[in-house]
C-alpha cells in the first residue's frame, strides 16, 4: 500500500491508443494485483477461522492476539526487506519471489499442529503481505502510463479490501457448510494458496519495470518492454520521461540517518509517524481481523456472525470506492478531520449500545449497524488519505527514509492493536474498548488539527519552506 | 585553486558560508559549496565574488554527508581549504548520529577552517 505520489508530465507524449500493447497493460494490471488480493486475504482469513481455530489449539485471549498480530508484525519487516530488495534485483524478481513466500506461509499455516508453528508462519505470511505492500504499487505506477497511473494504481487498493470481503464470503460459506468438521479453519487458509499460485505462474510471463531497468542503466531492455504495453512512438517518446521519474526515485533517497539530527526533519518524519498511528488507532483493523467474534459478542449467533461479518468486508470495498471518487475533490485536512469527526461518533455510538442497550437481538443489530458504518466512513477518508498525504508531504531528498519509516510505525500500530484488542474486549468488554477508540479519536483530531499540512495543491518547495520556518 | 564550503543546517551553516566567501576572497580563489541541507540552498547570501559552483546532494551515494564533502574534495585538484561550521552537540545525539563536523575535521586531506556562530 506504499503511495506513490502522481506527477505531471514534462513533456508532451503521444496519446496512449487501443490495440495489443493496452491489452497487454490491462492483463499486466490483473495479474500483480493479485498480490494486493493476497495482501486482502491474508490479513482477512483469520477474521471468520478465528473462532473454530481457537477450539482447535486451544487459544486463550492473549495467544490469539499472538497469532493473528504476528503476520502485522511480520508484515512491518516485510515492507522493509521487500523494498530493500526490489530495488536491488528488480521488482519482478521480488513479485515472484513474494508467490513463493506466500505459498510456503499458506502451507505452513495450514498444516500447524500447535499454535507455536501457526505463529511463526503466520510470521512468514506477513513478510509476503509487507513486501507486496511495498511492491506492487511500486510496480504498477512504474509500468502504467502517466495519465492512467492514479486509477490502476488505486485498484490495487480496492483488490486490497476486496481480498478480505472474499475471505469473509468464503468463510462464511465454508462455515455455514462444513462448521461442525474438525479443522475447517485449516480449508479456510488453504484457499489463499490460489491467487499465490496464480501470481506466480503469471508473474513469470510479465516484464521487469522498465524504470527500475532505466536505473540500473538497462535501456535497451526498457525500452524493449515499453514497446510491449506502449504504441512504438509513444514508447519512444516515453523514455524521457523515464530516465527523469528514475532520476528522481535516486534523489529521493538522498537522505540517511546523520539527516535525522536536523529537528524539521525529525518532527515531520514523527508527523508522518503520527498519522501512520492515528490510522491504525481509529480500531479498523480490530474489525477487519475480529469481526466475528466482535458480532458474536454483541449477541448474534457463530453462524450468523460469521454472515453478518461479511457486510464489514462489502462496506469497505464501497467506502474505498467512494472514498478514491471523492479524494482529489475536497481539501486533505478537511476530509481527514471529518473522517475522525465521523468514525468517533460511530465509535462512541457502538460502545454506548454495547452499554445501555439490554441483551438480545436489537442490541446486536444496532452494533452491527454502527460497526459497518465506522467501517465504511473509515475507508471512504481516513484509510486512503492518510496514504495519500504520506506520499504528498515530504521533501524529495528525504521522501525515501520519511516514508520508510512512517510505514513501518505504521504497521507496528497495526500490529499493536491486533495484539491487544482480544485480552482488552475480554477484560472490559466491547463498550468499554469502543470509548477507548473514541477517546483516540479526540486525540487523532487534536494531533491533525494541530501539525498535519495541507498538502493538495501545494508544491513541495512552498511546503519545505513552512515547515523550515515552522521547525527549525 | 579552490575553497570548499560545507553548508549544513542551521546558523552553524550560515556562518560557515559567509567565513569561506572571506577566505575565497583572501586566497584569490573561486568557492565551491557542498550543499548539505535537504533543500536547497537559498542563493541570496551568495554574492557573484568569488565565482561560486553549488554541489547537491544527490542519491544514495551522497547518503553521508562527510563522503559527500571528501569525494567533492578528491574529485577536485587544487583545492586549498575545507571550511566548515561547528555547533555545540549533546552526547547522546553525537553517540546517536555521530558528528559530521568531528569526522571532517579528522578525515579532510586538506586543511580545515572550523567557525563557530557567535553565543
Amino acid at each position: 500500500m506504499t503511495g506513490t505520489p502522481s506527477h505531471p508530465t514534462s513533456t508532451e507524449l503521444p496519446a496512449d491508443t487501443k490495440g495489443p500493447h493496452s491489452r497487454r497493460l490491462g492483463l499486466v494490471a490483473v495479474i500483480v494485483t493479485f498480490g494486493g488480493l493476497l495482501f486482502g486475504y491474508d490479513t482477512g482469513v483469520v477474521n471468520g477461522a478465528l473462532d473454530p481455530l481457537t477450539d482447535d489449539l486451544g487459544l486463550t485471549a492473549f495467544t490469539e492476539g499472538i497469532v493473528v498480530s504476528n503476520l502485522v508484525f511480520g508484515a512491518a519487516f516485510g515492507a522493509m526487506i521487500g523494498g530493500v530488495l526490489s530495488d536491488r534485483h528488480g521488482r519482478r524478481h521480488n513479485i515472484l519471489l513474494l508467490s513463493l513466500v506466500f505459498m510456503i506461509g499458506t502451507l505452513g499455516c495450514v498444516l500447524s499442529p500447535s499454535w507455536q508453528v501457526l505463529a511463526l508462519f503466520r510470521f512468514v505470511l506477513g513478510l509476503a503481505v509487507g513486501g507486496a505492500s511495498a511492491t506492487v504499487p511500486v510496480y504498477l505506477a512504474e509500468i502504467a502510463p502517466v495519465e492512467r497511473r492514479g486509477s490502476i494504481v488505486t485498484r490495487n487498493e480496492v483488490m486490497i479490501v476486496t481480498g478480505q470481503f472474499a475471505a469473509f464470503v468464503i468463510n462464511a460459506f465454508i462455515f455455514n457448510l462444513w462448521g461442525e468438521t474438525d479443522g475447517i479453519w485449516r480449508l479456510m487458509l488453504l484457499v489463499a494458496i490460489l491467487p499465490a499460485i496464480g501470481l506466480f505462474l503469471g508473474m513469470l510471463r510479465l516484464p521487469e519495470s522498465p524504470r527500475w531497468l532505466v536505473s540500473q542503466g538497462r535501456d535497451e531492455e526498457a525500452l524493449a518492454v515499453l514497446s510491449q504495453v506502449r504504441t512504438p512512438e509513444r514508447a519512444q517518446a516515453e523514455m524521457a520521461e523515464v530516465h527523469r521519474l528514475a532520476e528522481e526515485e535516486r534523489i529521493a533517497k538522498t537522505a540517511g540517518r546523520v539527516d535525522l539530527g536536523v529537528r524539521w526533519v525529525r518532527l515531520l518524519i514523527l508527523i508522518g509517524a503520527g498519522l501512520g498511528i492515528c490510522q491504525q488507532f481509529t480500531g479498523i483493523n480490530s474489525v477487519m481481523y475480529y469481526g466475528t467474534q466482535l458480532l458474536g459478542d454483541a449477541g448474534f449467533s457463530g453462524n450468523s456472525a460469521i454472515i453478518a461479518n461479511t457486510l464489514n468486508g462489502a462496506f469497505s470495498v464501497i467506502g474505498i470506492a467512494v472514498g478514491v471518487s471523492v479524494i482529489n475533490k475536497l481539501k486533505r485536512r478537511t476530509m481527514l478531520l471529518g473522517g475522525f469527526a465521523l468514525t468517533t461518533t460511530f465509535h462512541l455510538l457502538v460502545g454506548l449500545s454495547a452499554m445501555l442497550l439490554p441483551e438480545g437481538g436489537a442490541k446486536a443489530w444496532f452494533i452491527l449497524v454502527f460497526v459497518v458504518l465506522f467501517v465504511f466512513s473509515m475507508q471512504a477518508t481516513i484509510g486512503p488519505l492518510v496514504w495519500l498525504i504520506l506520499s504528498e508531504m515530504f521533501p524529495l531528498k528525504i521522501r525515501s527514509l520519511a516514508i520508510g519509516i512512517s510505514i513501518f510505525v505504521l504497521w507496528m500500530a497495526n500490529a499493536l492493536v491486533a495484539l491487544g484488542f482480544p485480552p482488552v474486549v475480554k477484560a472490559l468488554g466491547i463498550s468499554n474498548t469502543f470509548l477507548a477508540f473514541a477517546a483516540f479519536g479526540v486525540l487523532a483530531i487534536a494531533f491533525i488539527a494541530t501539525c498535519v499540512p495541507e498538502t493538495k495543491g501545494r508544491s513541495l518547495e512552498e511546503l519545505e519552506d513552512d515547515f523550515r520556518a515552522r521547525y527549525s | 585553486m579552490t575553497v570548499i564550503t560545507a553548508v549544513a543546517e542551521g546558523r552553524e551553516g550560515d556562518h560557515a558560508l559567509a567565513a569561506g566567501i572571506a577566505e575565497a576572497r583572501l586566497l584569490g580563489t573561486d568557492l565551491v559549496l557542498v550543499n548539505l541541507r535537504l533543500s536547497s540552498l537559498d542563493r541570496s547570501g551568495v554574492p557573484g565574488d568569488p565565482e561560486t559552483t553549488v554541489v547537491e546532494r544527490s542519491g544514495p551515494g551522497d547518503r553521508d554527508p562527510v563522503d559527500a564533502v571528501l569525494d567533492e574534495i578528491g574529485a577536485r585538484p587544487g583545492v586549498d581549504r575545507l571550511v566548515i561550521g561547528l555547533r555545540r552537540r549533546s552526547p547522546v545525539g553525537k553517540a546517536l548520529l555521530g558528528s559530521v563536523s568531528q569526522r571532517l575535521l579528522l578525515e579532510s586531506p586538506v586543511p580545515v577552517v572550523a567557525v563557530k556562530p557567535p553565543a
